[in-house]
């Protein structure tokens, strides 16, 4: 069968703009012993919503799994995992219709 | 008010009425004012941070309410650590208040100052520093809210002294949502009728359950499930008391040291309903060969959970209450009486090859399961039973009986935490005073939570002790004669004289080396309510069988030294 594939994944995460998330995030990667390749933090294109951008190598079900680790957080809205030639131009609008459901069936 | 008392005033307004800790310099502002409010709030004294973190777990596991921790900063707060990775694992609702130094000292290696956000990060579901009164009531109540709700778990507040000590209004807060934190998933009409189609269909349909039909209260919708589909099922440790242990559709505990029976049934299913458990290595055995034969669903409120060791055919997302609830109107009813019987046989073997020779084992020195066993007769199944970690936790969770209330069994079942026992069994029965707590503690586990018979002492918190005392720190020392060739490297103990320790607290004291004195040692140690320990010395190189030795199937299960299954 041989060791599963690695492939150079884009891990987005939207959250909220708060104290100890990047920390709480990295965490997730050291303790699976994945470096990370690539990290950027900034704004989103949702108003309010920070991104997080994680270059990593590993297997798909790693990846699957790391997003679910991310997602757990608290301060984590949405957080998507794809091979790096393969963007999603989708992560936001996702996101912004998340948000206008989660609101509106908090009334 | 200051920010201490807009703690007491939010604390209040969660329902806490009990607080498990130790002061210190840094959480002094607090205590000063929680002797105000001593009426209100019954404060317990530990002997040691660890004990007040256990005594949460344990009060929370009983109660299904958050357990509230007080501690200082520096090492007050890092003797919480274990028990935090413990509530972590164990899916306890649990909040940790600690102290810290003040805002201007942060960063500068201060007088125990110790950077607890960071060192608690991965093993909470939340961690916040406090360092302004006015954001108290916002983050105990949040706190408090995420504690106990979706897949519960530890919070940790790292309250700053200028938190504690500056002045704010009191605006009481109230915490029910959170934008970017989900637990209220409904798992759609058409995933459900897929699931119920999947179970009819089944022929040997075969349920797995776990803590979360505790956490969330679904004890009789299981029952009904199991009833209407004539299904039968297996417990993880965890999910121990909430199906009686009589029940014709219970088959018995999961995993490494469980029953034959929902091994094998595992083994021999062709579809397996997973409810809110996670497929820990203890309960699987290696994955490799895991249940290959059969389809499975998956239920669980985690969704890092579902396919996360198991690969499933069907995930259902949700509250385990409400998912068997809907799918038990949708399922057909059934008989399924020769299934249910495919066990009887292998049930008979695991009776004469390990349960006979265990319990009933003639002459000779007390086996450590008799008094398990003597323990579950005269208590009739009510008392809520707490272990300790190794042999006697394995053989609390075998030969336990629970009839009729569930949450009635407390262990540490992911962490493993040995010293968990003495100080979660005084949680419990302050949580539920009027139940019979009866803790089972090795002779390892008991020194190294020992201390808290001061705090038993002092609040007379009526735990009753059953100490039982090989001289080994067994499990390992099993583990060593099994697979190390008998090279017993550091599990011999040499142990001090428990009837004076006894005394030195005042508790009474009473201890069993024949048989024959086992019974009437019991019956005295229940007779009243007060604090106890029976000292049981029993065989000293005792084993626990069956086992699934670590890494292998499920289906290769020893029952002895010598025989296999």
């Amino acid at each position: 069968m041989g060791e599963p594939k690695e492939y150079l994944y884009v891990i987005t995460a939207y959250t909220e703009n708060s104290v100890g998330l990047l920390s709480s995030i990295a965490g997730i990667f050291t303790r699976r012993s994945l470096n990370i390749e690539k990290l950027l933090v900034y704004p989103s294109k949702v108003e309010g919503i920070h991104k997080f951008k994680i270059h990593t190598r590993t297997t798909p079900v790693r990846a699957r799994e790391v997003v679910l680790q991310i997602e757990k957080k608290v301060d984590v809205i949405r957080a998507f995992a794809v091979v790096d030639d393969e963007r999603s131009p989708r992560e936001a609008a996702i996101v912004r219709e998340f948000l206008k459901n989660r609101d509106k069936n908090n009334i | 008010m200051t920010g201490a008392e807009i703690l007491m005033e939010s604390l209040l307004a969660q329902g806490v009425d009990t607080v498990f800790g130790y002061p210190g310099g840094q959480i002094m502002p607090v205590y000063d004012k929680l002797y105000d409010y001593s009426d209100r709030l019954r404060h317990i004294l530990v002997r040691h941070e660890q004990g007040a973190i256990h005594a949460a777990q344990g009060y929370a596991r009983v109660k299904n309410v958050p357990g509230t921790v007080m501690v200082t900063s520096g090492p007050g707060a890092t003797n919480v650590v274990t028990g935090i990775a413990d509530a972590m694992i164990d899916s306890t609702p649990v909040v940790v208040i600690a102290g810290q130094v003040s805002n201007a000292a942060l960063g500068t290696d201060a007088f125990q100052e110790t950077d607890f956000v960071n060192l608690t990060t991965p093993i909470t579901k939340w961690t916040y520093q406090i360092r302004r009164p006015e954001d108290v009531a916002w983050a105990v109540a949040r706190a408090y809210y995420i504690a106990s709700s979706g897949r519960p778990g530890p919070v940790v507040l790292d309250f700053t002294k200028d938190g504690q000590t500056g002045l704010a209004e009191y605006v009481p807060a109230r915490c029910d949502y959170i934008r970017s934190y989900v637990t209220d998933h409904e798992p759609s009409d058409a995933l459900l009728t897929r699931a119920a189609a999947m179970i009819d269909a089944a022929q040997r349909p075969f349920v797995v359950f776990g803590h979360g039909i505790v956490l969330s209260g679904a004890e009789d919708a299981l029952k009904a499930f199991l009833y209407k589909g004539d299904i039968p099922a297996g417990s993880t440790l965890l999910g121990l008391s909430s199906l009686d242990s009589d029940d014709t559709h219970f088959k018995g505990m999961l995993g490494m040291h469980g029953n034959l029976a929902p091994n094998v049934m595992t083994q021999n299913c062709d579809l397996l309903i997973a409810v809110g458990m996670r497929f820990d290595d203890r309960v699987t055995g290696t994955v490799k060969t895991y249940a290959k034969q059969a389809k499975v669903i998956h239920i669980d409120i985690d969704p890092s959970e579902i396919g996360k060791i198991i690969s499933v055919d069907l995930g259902i997302l949700g509250d385990a209450k409400q998912v068997l609830t809907r799918l038990t109107e949708l399922i057909g009813s059934r008989t399924r009486t020769e299934w249910n019987h495919f066990t009887d046989d292998i049930k008979a073997v695991e009776k004469l090859k390990v349960i006979n020779p265990e319990l009933r084992p003639g002459d000779g020195a007390i086996n450590p399961g008799e008094v398990v066993d003597i323990v579950a007769k005269v208590c009739q199944g009510d008392a809520i039973v707490v272990t300790d970690v190794g042999q006697n936790q394995m053989l609390a969770a075998r030969y336990s009986r629970f009839k009729g209330v569930s949450a009635s069994f407390v262990t540490s079942g992911g962490l493993g935490t040995m010293g968990f026992g003495l100080p979660a069994a005084m949680g419990a029965k302050v949580a539920l005073p009027g139940r019979r707590v009866c803790l089972f503690v090795g002779d390892g586990g008991f020194q190294m939570t020992m201390q808290e018979l001061g705090t038993l002492m002092q609040e007379g918190i009526g735990v009753k002790i059953v100490l039982v005392n090989n001289n080994w720190l067994g499990n390992v020392r099993q583990w060593q004669e099994l697979f190390l060739g008998k090279r017993y490297s550091a599990t011999r103990m040499l142990n001090p004289e428990y009837s004076r320790i006894a005394e030195a607290y005042g508790i009474s004291y009473d201890s069993v080396e024949d048989r024959a004195d086992l019974l009437p040692a019991v019956e005295r140690l229940f007779a009243d309510d007060a604090p106890a320990i029976l000292q049981v010395h029993v065989r000293e190189e005792a084993n626990v069988f069956p086992m699934i030795p670590p890494g292998k199937s499920v289906s290769e299960i020893m029952l002895n030294k010598t025989e296999w299954i």
